[in-house]
Formats: structure tokens, C-alpha cells, sequence
């Protein structure tokens, strides 16, 4: 592997030129848009609907909001991963799980300029800076391991069948919404009331414990629930082995459908 | 069915296929769809295309090799299963050391990369590192011919300067293994030459070469054995010369003709020079059509023979046999030979020909052209009655 760190570092550079190439603002359109939705959703549920309200709103959307944008881009990166670099697959042997692996850490950037934001704020207006925030890197380690294996499971699906990434697409909408982004589950009467609908709110969603425990940390300043922590770091095994091995099954014949 | 696997611990430029088999689903349409995995339905089209059917070769470190075969006949299928790009239904492959494949050299750019980005790139891809690629660069932009587009992005390149680009970087990788496929075909004709010379370097330097072409000629440069591939199998494989005819027999109306080019008892008689000369007697490679032709040629014995059977073929550049003639030579009491042939009027078309002397098994192969030259097909136009 690390004979081919180079490599990986190259896929980096080339996925990063390649978004950010021929645009003036650059890396900066990248802060855009969560900001955007970050302002829409603070203006619709904090003023507008007054539905949801929890203090320094803002920085409770938006500690949602970066996690759930760098899990969402990352995936519709990789799925074309494999499809845009054909021509590298078709020409050259060598370990294919670097193309999604790129496609996803060329997303850290974005996801890094997000937190560089993010962190000072939340910790300044929320005076979160406690020993709980020793947790932050590790939620944000195992974020990027459980990412990266659903990214290779999908990249390498699309590959050979190309309703994947539509469907992806499609899903991720109302995944979205149901994704504990602009609220909290027990915020709801109907969720205190229906034990499922917790169940199927924290738990069912597997994005969700890393949602809800990165914002826990930032936005509460105390660590997450046991359980939280104990779902996250199986989540990260979990997607990471399952990811590599459905990989590894499937990435024989890529030169072939690509 | 057994599973395929990879040979380890070979020694670098070694190559070895064991029993390789594999098929191609040949569609339009490539990517399957999940409703028809998921309905379990095999969508109709045509059963798949066996590129390789137990394949079993062995190359050792430092062999040049070629590899014909008609269109289809599994040799570029084979190239990327040596370079680790396709994997085998089953049998077993192994290519030791650094394997380069010249495969589609065009393709793999960044379009929005200049040329020396993609040089960091493509040389990453066959893991090589930054250090590495530095010390090659300047040889690689050199070799390219490049000079200052190097710094352009690449959409800008033709298609020459890519397939130059890419060949300058895979022939600089000091690749153990070196396949090769049909490149030598693009490029002008002193680019051609120089992918040849840098080609001898390497075989020079001790690089295993695969070569795949239709280019009888560059295979005979090159290669020292020829394997010829046919549906999926091998045919032949042996000297070079051998290979080239058979393949030709193979390409030609001659197929399954009878008489056998395999093995046999070492040859007795050997063609020591064949000559080409032009009306007026000169040396030459260049006939116009209609113009006299002599071959000139010499043998020599190993052993005692009479009477010789001597052996013409002119062939054209696809590989058939345009003509085939053959006589009796006499030798000398020093076992030594000589005669011609004397074509009065060379009446072919235009192109590039191969013509193929043995006494009686086709060794030696001199090329010879006609140019092609513009046709003026005087006529009058007339407005058709219809229109008026």
C-alpha cells in the first residue's frame, strides 16, 4: 500500500483540480452551499415556523449539516468515481479501491474548511471547550471509515450497474429529512410517545448516532451516550469490512465494465 | 469452476499462463441493469466470445515475443491478463517484476492536466514515486518531442501527441515486462522508427517484450518468437519465421493446406542473403507497378544436399499470399548457391509487400513497396435528362 501512496496522493490532487478547476472562487463555493441551507433552514424553522427552536440555532444546524454534506457528496462522488477514471482502470494494474478512496478524501477538504468555520464559533458562542472535545477527532476518524466503506460498496456497484447512483440520488432526499439534521428526535411528541419512531430516528439510520454524537460534543460540549460511541465505532468496522470485502469480490471485472 | 490465480514469486521479466481460459460477453450496451440482475434475467445477445481457452506459455526473462493472430484471436485479451487489468475464469498468470502494458496509450490523461502533470500521474499508476518520475521527466518530455506543449493541458493535444506522450512515459519506466499492442501502427513514420529503437533498448537492457501487431514486418524486427493465436488457442509457438508463415497460412486461403510447418528435422539448407534489384540490375526496395523485378539469392548446406527446393512468397501487408512459386536450385561442390527470379512486369497495386524466401521452409522476409501513386480517370459530367 504504501508503495502506491503516491498514487493516492496524485487521484487526490487530480479530484481536487478537477473540482475546483476554471472557477474563480474556487474551494469557496464549497462553504456556499451549506451555508445557504444553513441560513434557509434558521430562517424557515427559527423565524418563519417557530417549530423547532434551540438556542444559537445556527450552530445547531449547521454541526448537523457539515456531516451530513460530506457524507452526502462523498457518496455521490465515489459512485462515478469508477466510470470517470475508466481510462486508468483499463490501463494500468493497480489497487482500484484508490479511485473511490480518492473520490472521498478529495471531500475532507471541503469538509475540513466547514469545520475550521464551524469549531471556533460553536466553541466561542457555546462555550463547549471541554474535555469532551477530546472525542471530536475520534467521531470525525470513524465518520471518515464508515464513509469510505459505503463509498466503496456503491462505487464499485455502480460500476456494474448503472441504476445505482440514480437511486442514490433519489434516496438521499428524504434521507435527509428524516436524518436528525434540524432537530432532535425527543423534540417531538410523537416521538416520545412511539418508542419505533426513536428506534427508527437514532438508531435504523445509521448516519444518525454520527450526527447526533458529533453535535453532542460541539454543540452541548459532553460526550455522547455509551451507546452512541459503542454504534458509531461498529458502524465504522462494520461499513469499512463490509465495504472492502464487496470491493474485493467485485473489482475483478472492472476493466472490463467500465 | 476452479478459480483463477495469480503465479507469485516469479522471477522479473518472467511470464507465465497456465491453462488460461477466459470469455467476453461482447454488448452494445456493457453495463448490465439492476432490474435485469434482480429479475435474473439474462438479457438476449450473443453468447459470449472465448478470448482465451487454456492457454499455456512460457516466456523467460528477456525473450522478445510476438504475438498474430487474426482479429479477435485473443491476443489483446491476453496482454491484459499478463498486465493484471483482466482477471482469468480460470487457470493460473503471472507476470514477474514491473509489468508496463502499452496498452491504449491515449487514454488515462487528465484533460485538464497539463502534460508533465500527467506524466506524475500515469508514472504514480505504475507506482512510481515522485523521486522516481523526477529523475525520468526530462527524457520523458524529450523522447515526447513535446517542447513546450508539455505545460499545456492536454485537451489541446491531437490525438499524435497523446499516443506520443503516452508511449515516451511507458518506455521510460525501465519496465521488466513490456507488452505491447498495435501502437507502432500510429504515430508519423519517424516517430515509428524511434519507438523501435527505444523497443531494441530495452530488449537490450534485458526487458521481456510481448509484442501484439498485424505488422509482419515490426514483429520480425522485433521478436525472436511468435505465438500464434487462434480462437482463444495457441497455433504456434517458435521462431519467429516460422510463426510469420504460419500465420499467413493462417490469414490466407492456404488454411489447413495440407503440408506441416511444425518442428521437423533441423534444416539442411539455410537462404544466406536475398536481394532485391531493380530493371537496370541496381539494389533496391521501391518498384513501380509494371517494373521489372529481380531476387537475387543466395544458399548455403549445412549437409549434403543436391537439389534444393527453393521457395518464393510474395505476400501483401494483411498477410495473404499474393503469388508462390518455387524451383530446384543447384548447388555448388562447397554446398553454396545462387539464383534469381526474374519478375518482367511487377503488376500490383500500390502498397507495402513482404516477400518470403526458404529452401524449402520460409526464413528470410524482405520487405518491398510500390508506391501509391494518384489515378486520373479522365470523364466528361452531363446533367441527366430527368432534371431538366
Amino acid at each position: 500500500m504504501r508503495r502506491h501512496s503516491y498514487l493516492f496522493s496524485q487521484l487526490v490532487r487530480r479530484e481536487l483540480r478537477r473540482k475546483y478547476k476554471g472557477s474563480t472562487l474556487g474551494p469557496v463555493w464549497y462553504l456556499v452551499n451549506p451555508l445557504v441551507m444553513m441560513g434557509a433552514y434558521t430562517l424557515m424553522f427559527d423565524y418563519i415556523l417557530k417549530s423547532v427552536t434551540y438556542p444559537d440555532y445556527p450552530i445547531f444546524l449547521l454541526a448537523g449539516l457539515v456531516v451530513w454534506t460530506f457524507f452526502q457528496q462523498s457518496l455521490l462522488a465515489a459512485a462515478e468515481s469508477l466510470i470517470d477514471q475508466g481510462g486508468l482502470v483499463r490501463k494500468a494494474r493497480f489497487p482500484r479501491e484508490a479511485i473511490p478512496a480518492a473520490s472521498v478524501a478529495a471531500q475532507l477538504g471541503t469538509f475540513g474548511a466547514m469545520l475550521v468555520l464551524l469549531i471556533p464559533l460553536a466553541l466561542a458562542l457555546r462555550g463547549t471547550l471541554k474535555p469532551a472535545l477530546l472525542l471530536l477527532p475520534v467521531i470525525l476518524a470513524l465518520l471518515f471509515a464508515f464513509v469510505l466503506g459505503i463509498a466503496l460498496i456503491v462505487a464499485v456497484l455502480h460500476a456494474y450497474f448503472r441504476d445505482v447512483a440514480p437511486i442514490l440520488t433519489a434516496a438521499l432526499l428524504p434521507w435527509f429529512f428524516l436524518t436528525p439534521i434540524f432537530f432532535e428526535p425527543g423534540h417531538f411528541d410523537f416521538v416520545k410517545h412511539h418508542a419505533w419512531a426513536r428506534l427508527l430516528l437514532e438508531w435504523v439510520n445509521p448516519i444518525a448516532p454520527f450526527v447526533q454524537g458529533f453535535r453532542t460534543v460541539l454543540y452541548y460540549g459532553r460526550a455522547p451516550t455509551p451507546g452512541q460511541l459503542v454504534y458509531v465505532f461498529a458502524a465504522a468496522v462494520i461499513a469499512l469490512g463490509l465495504g472492502s470485502l464487496v470491493f474485493r469480490q467485485l473489482e475483478g471485472d472492472l476493466a472490463v465494465v467500465v | 469452476m476452479r478459480r483463477a490465480s495469480l503465479i507469485e514469486g516469479l522471477e522479473p521479466g518472467e511470464i507465465v499462463l497456465r491453462d488460461a481460459t477466459r470469455a467476453f460477453n461482447v454488448r452494445a450496451d456493457q453495463a448490465r441493469t439492476l432490474k435485469g440482475v434482480l429479475l435474473g434475467r439474462r438479457e438476449p445477445g450473443p453468447p459470449p466470445v472465448p478470448a482465451l481457452q487454456g492457454v499455456t506459455v512460457r516466456i523467460a526473462p528477456g525473450e522478445t515475443v510476438g504475438m498474430v493472430g487474426r482479429n479477435g484471436a485473443g491476443k489483446t485479451s491476453t496482454l491484459r491478463v499478463l498486465a493484471g487489468i483482466v482477471p482469468l475464469e480460470s487457470g493460473e498468470a503471472g507476470c514477474g517484476g514491473r509489468v508496463v502494458s502499452l496498452l491504449e496509450l491515449a487514454a488515462g490523461f487528465s484533460r485538464d492536466f497539463s502534460g508533465r502533470d500527467n506524466v506524475y500521474l500515469q508514472g504514480a499508476l505504475y507506482g512510481l514515486d515522485r523521486s522516481q518520475i523526477n529523475e525520468r521527466i526530462d527524457k520523458i518530455i524529450e523522447f515526447s518531442e513535446l517542447d513546450s506543449f508539455i505545460d499545456i493541458p492536454v485537451k489541446t493535444y491531437s490525438s499524435g501527441m497523446f499516443v506520443r506522450l503516452g508511449f515516451a512515459i511507458a518506455a521510460h519506466l525501465d519496465a521488466d515486462v513490456l507488452l505491447i499492442d498495435e501502437v507502432l501502427a500510429v504515430g508519423d513514420e519517424g516517430f515509428q522508427r524511434k519507438c523501435l529503437r527505444r523497443i531494441s533498448e530495452q530488449i537490450a537492457a534485458g526487458s521481456t517484450v510481448v509484442l501484439v501487431s498485424h505488422d509482419a514486418g515490426a514483429i520480425e524486427r522485433v521478436c525472436e518468437r511468435v505465438i500464434v493465436l487462434d480462437g482463444g488457442k495457441v497455433e504456434f509457438d517458435g521462431p519467429t519465421a516460422e510463426g510469420l508463415l504460419h500465420y499467413h497460412r493462417l490469414m490466407g486461403t492456404e488454411r489447413g493446406g495440407g503440408e506441416s510447418l511444425r518442428g521437423g528435422a533441423p534444416r539442411t539448407v539455410n537462404v544466406e542473403d536475398v536481394e532485391l534489384r531493380d530493371g537496370a540490375g541496381r539494389p533496391a526496395s521501391v518498384f513501380r507497378s509494371g517494373e521489372a523485378m529481380q531476387v537475387r539469392i543466395g544458399l548455403r548446406a549445412t549437409e549434403h544436399v543436391s537439389e534444393p527446393q527453393v521457395v518464393l512468397e510474395f505476400r501483401s501487408q494483411d498477410g495473404a499470399t499474393v503469388f508462390r512459386t518455387e524451383t530446384t536450385a543447384e548447388l555448388g561442390p562447397d554446398g553454396t548457391g545462387e539464383l534469381a527470379y526474374e519478375v518482367a512486369q511487377l503488376r500490383l497495386l500500390g502498397g507495402d509487400y513482404d516477400l518470403a524466401v526458404g529452401a524449402p521452409e520460409l526464413d528470410r522476409t524482405v520487405h518491398f513497396s510500390i508506391p501509391r501513386e494518384t489515378v486520373d480517370l479522365d470523364g466528361s459530367w452531363q446533367v441527366s435528362e430527368r432534371t431538366r
